[in-house]
Order: C-alpha cells, then structure tokens, then sequence
C-alpha cells in the first residue's frame, strides 16, 4: 500500500516509535473490590482486564487437579467490541482456548502452586480493545492482579513481542505491524532470574536473526519489568498511607 | 519509625546464613527471596536467626492444612459419613467454603464400630473437627471428631431451639426439655457456670 | 445470577432497617447509588459508555455496520443486543456459564426497544430494502453488586448517545448503486436518544419496596417488578421478577414509584451526558484508570 511503511528510512515506525522503544504504558491495581485481585493495563491502544479468584475450593473434578499443587485455571476473553470487525464469540472459539491454555503454563511456571494443594486459582483476563500484543498485555495486566490478590509468586511474568523488518528488530508490535506477515516473537520472561516461561515464533525467520529478535524482545521485557515494578510499589504506598501507617 | 521498605517478588532478601524463611518468602540457590509485594519484616528472636517475612495489609486466603482445628458446618449425613462445609480454619473466617467429609469410624476415639452417625450428627449442627487429609482424587478433606474437644458446639432441636450440652453424647433442648443425641464436644472451662 | 448468602439474622435486619426507610449503607428507599458515568471509553468502537454503581460494573460498546433490513420494515435499520455476563464477576460464569443470564437480558433490553418511539430507526436507513445501518449493541458485565438491569440500561442509553454513524452517500451508477462514506470523520449522523427509556428495578421487601437493590438486599426480597420508564414517565415494559408474588395494589405504587425515580434519573443522565457533550475533545479520559 503506497505510503504505509512500517519502518521509514529514518528509523522511524508507524506510530512514531524507534525499533526497540515500548508503546505507553499505564495501569492500575485494585480496580474491583469484589474479587481477589484485578488489574487494569493499557499498552498503547491495548487494553486488558485481569480478575484473580482464589485460592478456593477445586470446582469440577477433582481428578483433573494435579496432584499435591494447586489447579490454575485461566480463561481469556475478548470483548465483542474489542477488534476492529465485531468479534462473534468472546471465548469459546479455538483462538481464545489456545490464548488460555498459553497463559495456564506461563503462570504454572511462575506462581508458587506446590503452597496450596487441592484447591484452585482462577485468573479471568479480558480484552477491551485489541490493537496487537493481546497476549502479551494479558499477561502483564495478570501477573499485577496476582501481585494484587496477595498470591505467592516465584518473580514478575513481562511479556512482549518482538518482530523483524528489513534488517532491524523491532520491539512491542501493534495491530498493523503483526498484520504485515512478517516473523513476530512472543516472550513471557521472569526477569529477575532471567528464565523464560513462554516463547512463541511465527513466520520463518531465519536462524542468524534469531538472537538478535529474542535480545530486543528480552530488553522490552526487562523495561516493562520496571513499568510495573513503579506501579506496583505505588500502588503498596498509596494502600499504606489509606491505612495510616 | 523508620520508614516501611517494600519488596517485590522475585527481590532477594538476604541469604540463608542470615535469616530463616518466613511466611511470603520462598529461598532458592541458598538465598531467601520474596514471593509477596508487601512490607518486608525480620523477627529477631533470642539466640535463633531472625525470621525474615513479609507482610500484606490484607490477609490472604488461608487453606485447612493437616492437623488444622476447623469449624464446618453438616450438610448431610448417611450411614457411612457426614458431609460438611468448612467454614473457618482455627479463628478466620474462608471467604468461600471448602467441602469436608466425617467418616463413621473418624466420629469417635473408642467404640468405633457402635457409632452410629444419626446418633451424632444432624444436617444444620456446628461442628468443631480436626484435618487429618488433603482428600485424593475420589474424596474431599477427611475430618475427625475423635477427640474430646471436638464433635458439635451449636445444634438445634427438632423444635428449631438452640440445645444445651448435658454430657458427651446428649444434648437437651431447654423448652421441651426432650433429649437428642450427638456427638458433643467437651464445653471450656471458661465457658461454665459453677 | 452471582448471589450472596445472608443469615437469618442478618435478613431480619435489613429487612427491618426498610421498614423504617433507612437501608444499610443509609439511602432511603428512593435513593440511587452514587453512579459514575463516562462515555467513549474503548475507541475503535462507534460509541461506548461505562457505568458504575455501587460495585456494579457495566461497559457497553456499539458497533455500527452494514446489512439489509428485515422484510417486513425495508425503511428502517436495526439494533442487535448481546450480553456477555463475563467471568470477572464471578467464578460461576466461567465458559457457558453466563449464558442464561446474558440471555435473559438480552431479551429484555430487545422488549423495551420494541417499540416505535424509543429510537428513530429510519434514520439508520440507507437504501430501502437494500441497506442499512445494524447497529451492535455489545453489554459487557464486568463486577455483579446488585441492580444489573438499571445499570445496563444507563449505560445503553449513554453509550447510543456517543454514537456517531458516519454519513453516506448513495451514487447512482450504470452497474447499481455505489456507498460511500464520508472521509471528515466528525461528520457523523447522532441518535436521539431522549425517547429511549431506562429500566428502574423495584424489589419488595416487607411491606415497602426499595429502588437500586445491593445483593444483600436482593437476597432478602421474595419479588420484584421492572419497568422500563422513558424521561417523560411513560412505561413501555413491565415484568415481574422473583419467586413471590405481589398484590395488585403494590403493584400500582411500585409503578407510581418507578415513574417519580425513572423521570430524576433520566434528568441526571442527560445533565451528565450534556456536560461531556460540551467539554468536547478537552475532556479528560478516565476509564479504568481513575
């Protein structure tokens, strides 16, 4: 399409970003008071809300629970207004079961679930608008409604996606640059022991490329780690200075 | 006061020379780190190392664990087991209750084959009950009343009057003055009138 | 629906408390929630508005887009409602579990709208009996705490009021007819949305009736009546809700009730919805981050 390059000789992308430089990042903790632990984040023009319940009581059957560990259950949604072209179905479709069943093992892999055997832990993540890096959004907006819900874990999850255009790694992807085809990396990272607790390739890539997009997605990573890092600890200050510590 | 230090999960505390794990914290590799976002406090106690935990403004749920003392609450009974429902661990309330099962032979310490669960318990009676297991694949939490501290606290008489406990296996209720059978747990001290 | 479970004692209290018009959180039977309404809260939406009541959390987003009408209306256009009852509420609405409720709302929303004066449909019409504008209407129901059907019904109203359908023009050609819309993206038919009526809930507990039940509340009253009221306090829907039963004088006070709270409740609607209509682009955007 004439005059829609993703990457301008300048070094400029789409939206007016650097190759390895993050979309905007806000969030807030605590959104509902009726759950758990809930989280709101908003990457760009991506917005995700997370629901934590738990730890409760194993509901369905009991022989699907592992054993001596607790059960995490997640469920992602999209909101049927979330994409551009209306959504028929928020869940159910094969799309949204994969999405699930991605963020079941990234939070298996991160939360302490040997502490409570027999029981359950529900994460509930919606999507309210999709402008690319939905998983990756899921992800960040989860792990604070899990930081919320006072839920031991063993390190942050960041997630963020990673792609590959002439020559260049480009960091945190929206709509119109995964829509392009080209390679797109998702990486959910625990950054402080640097372990990486889900990996994702699309497209071919070539081999030689491969560290070089994996390095920008680790390095987008780690500045989300401290995004949320900032928010976290805001968010305990302004919960300690309501209770007059 | 000094003012609270914060930590994330995932922060290294200290190592474990120099503090032993407390509650929000997991080690690893020989170090103590957090797995809360709260305030990070160290106990020191006399002569041990001090406890280094970290601490939540609000407390998180907490699960019945073997040995707990529980208070549920019977939903149904037959001739093999009660069912019930866990309604608090020791003195905290859960926020959603857990399913608990009293076996026949976990109501009582001694004469365990003559105990009959009708003659111990009713769908509706407090019951205070110990965690003796997590459950398998097939069952939920098994319980036991088989101490005299535990067994039903609050029972209502068939006239839907709150009883009084007037030995180990009988309870009278105070306006028909009709006795029922239960399996009653030992009233404290505290709680006598002499 | 998410329901709490009350003890005896704690029902007795709420229900004498109502007796007396003093209810637990100190609003007297008439009294709404303190209610926060915003509009245009998701962008790639035609219009969208959240509404929060109490702990009662609604988002609503619209959807304009092309198809043909029915056959037995070719001048008009159509509204679609869906109802996603969405997990975060509650654990129980996992997977297909929030699908009666959905349902159930989504029936009722289409019964209130039923009729011929609520909203305008020729509007939406482009080419009779060959296109016009459907317009979405998507509920999502994000915290449960009591009063679903009046929240939801606030936030469609302000959410059709956000609105903006771009305009189209018709060119007549040789093959058929060619739609094209307009480049200026503020160039946008709006709805009127004075005539759409919002539903106000009345739960009888005791011998009085309460408008804006929490779920405690909820809990405690055996029957409710909801009826949709429009600004100039005529009715357009009435359905008994609950598993008692009402006595045809109570039903008449609790309409007389219904039309006094639903005409102060459209009022305040529209004086909040006129008050971000005229900061314009200046207002700031809160959503969820506020």
């Amino acid at each position: 399409m004439a005059g829609l390059e993703l990457l301008s000789e300048q070094g400029f992308r789409l939206d007016g970003r650097r190759a390895g430089e993050l979309r905007q990042l806000r969030a807030r903790m605590g959104v509902f008071a009726q759950a758990d632990g809930s989280a709101y984040l908003e990457q760009g023009n991506t917005k995700a809300l997370a629901v934590v319940y738990g730890p409760h009581e194993l509901r369905g059957s009991r022989g699907k629970a592992p054993h001596a560990q607790a059960l995490v259950n997640c469920q992602y949604s999209m909101a049927t207004f979330s994409t551009a072209e209306r959504k028929r179905r928020p869940h159910g479709d094969r799309a949204s079961a994969e999405m699930s069943l991605h963020l079941k093992q990234t939070f298996e892999a991160a939360l302490l679930t040997r502490l409570f055997p027999r029981s359950q832990i529900d994460i509930y993540v919606q999507i309210l608008q999709a402008d690319g890096g939905n998983y990756c959004a899921a992800v960040n907006a989860a792990t604070l409604a899990l930081l919320d819900a006072g839920i031991p874990m063993r390190d942050y999850v960041c997630a963020c996606s990673a792609g590959f255009l002439e020559d260049t790694a480009l960091a945190d992807l929206n709509y119109v640059e995964e829509a392009a085809g080209g390679p797109q990396l998702a990486l959910a990272l625990l950054p402080q022991a640097q372990h990486i607790a889900l990996l994702e390739l699309n497209a071919r890539l070539h081999q030689d490329h491969l560290p070089r997009v994996l390095d920008a997605a680790t390095q987008a990573c780690r500045h989300l780690h401290a995004l949320l890092d900032r928010v976290v600890r805001e968010h305990l200050r302004d919960a300690a200075a309501l209770l007059g510590k | 006061m000094a003012p609270a230090r914060y930590c994330v999960p995932g922060e290294r505390l200290c190592s474990l020379e120099e503090g032993t794990p407390g509650s929000g914290t997991y080690t690893h590799h020989g170090f103590i780190f957090a797995s809360l976002a709260g305030c990070f406090m160290k106990k020191s106690e006399n002569g041990m190392l001090p406890v280094v935990s970290v601490m939540r403004d609000v407390d998180s749920q907490l699960l019945p664990d073997v040995g707990a003392t529980v208070t549920c609450k019977v939903c149904s009974i037959n001739s093999r087991f009660a069912k019930v429902h866990i309604l608090y661990v020791g003195s905290t309330p859960l926020k959603s209750p857990f399913r608990g099962t009293i076996r026949r032979e976990d109501i009582r310490a001694t004469e365990k084959d003559k105990v009959e669960v009708y003659k111990s318990f009713r769908p509706g009676d407090i019951v205070l009950a110990k965690v003796i297991s997590l459950g398998d694949v097939q069952s939920n939490y098994l319980l036991t009343t088989a101490e005299n501290e535990l067994g039903v606290v609050v029972a209502h008489s068939e006239a839907d009057v709150r009883m009084v406990p007037i030995s180990w296996c009988e309870m009278q209720c105070p306006s028909t003055h009709a006795k029922e059978l239960r399996k009653v747990a030992r009233v404290q001290p505290e709680f006598l009138q002499t | 629906m998410a329901s709490v479970v009350l003890s005896e004692a704690e029902k007795v209290y709420i229900m004498h408390g109502v007796q007396e018009d003093l209810r637990v959180d100190g609003r007297s039977c008439e009294d709404y929630r303190c209610a926060e309404v915003e509009t245009d809260v998701v962008s790639n939406t035609s219009g969208s508005a959240r509404v929060k009541l109490g702990h009662t959390d609604i988002l609503v987003g619209v959807k304009a887009e092309m198809g043909t009408p029915k056959l037995d209306k070719p001048n008009e256009g159509s509204l679609e409602f869906f109802v996603d009852c969405s997990a975060n509420a509650t654990p129980e609405f996992e997977g297909r579990g929030g699908e009666e409720l959905g349902t159930e709302i989504a029936n009722t929303l289409y019964r209130i709208f039923n009729n011929e004066s609520s909203i305008d449909l020729k509007l939406l019409c482009i080419n009779p009996r060959e296109h016009c504008w459907v317009l979405y209407v998507d509920v999502l129901l994000l915290e449960c705490g009591g009063n679903l059907f009046d929240a939801i019904s606030l936030a469609v109203k302000a959410a059709l009021f956000n609105t903006r359908i771009p305009k189209v023009r018709v060119l007549e050609d040789e093959g058929g007819r060619e739609i094209e819309l307009s480049d200026d993206p503020f160039d946008c038919i709006r709805l009127n949305v004075d005539n759409v009526p919002c539903i106000v809930t009345l739960s009888k507990i005791g011998h009085r009736h309460i408008v804006d039940a929490t779920l405690q509340e909820e809990a405690c009253s055996l029957a409710s009546l909801l009826i949709s009221v429009t600004s100039r306090g005529a009715l357009t829907c009435m359905k008994k809700m609950g598993r008692g039963s009402l006595d045809p004088e109570s039903i008449f006070e609790m309409m007389e009730t219904g039309k006094r709270v639903g005409k102060l409740l459209h009022s305040s609607l529209q004086t909040v919805l006129d008050e971000e209509e005229n900061l314009g682009t200046a207002r700031k955007k809160v959503g969820f981050l506020g």
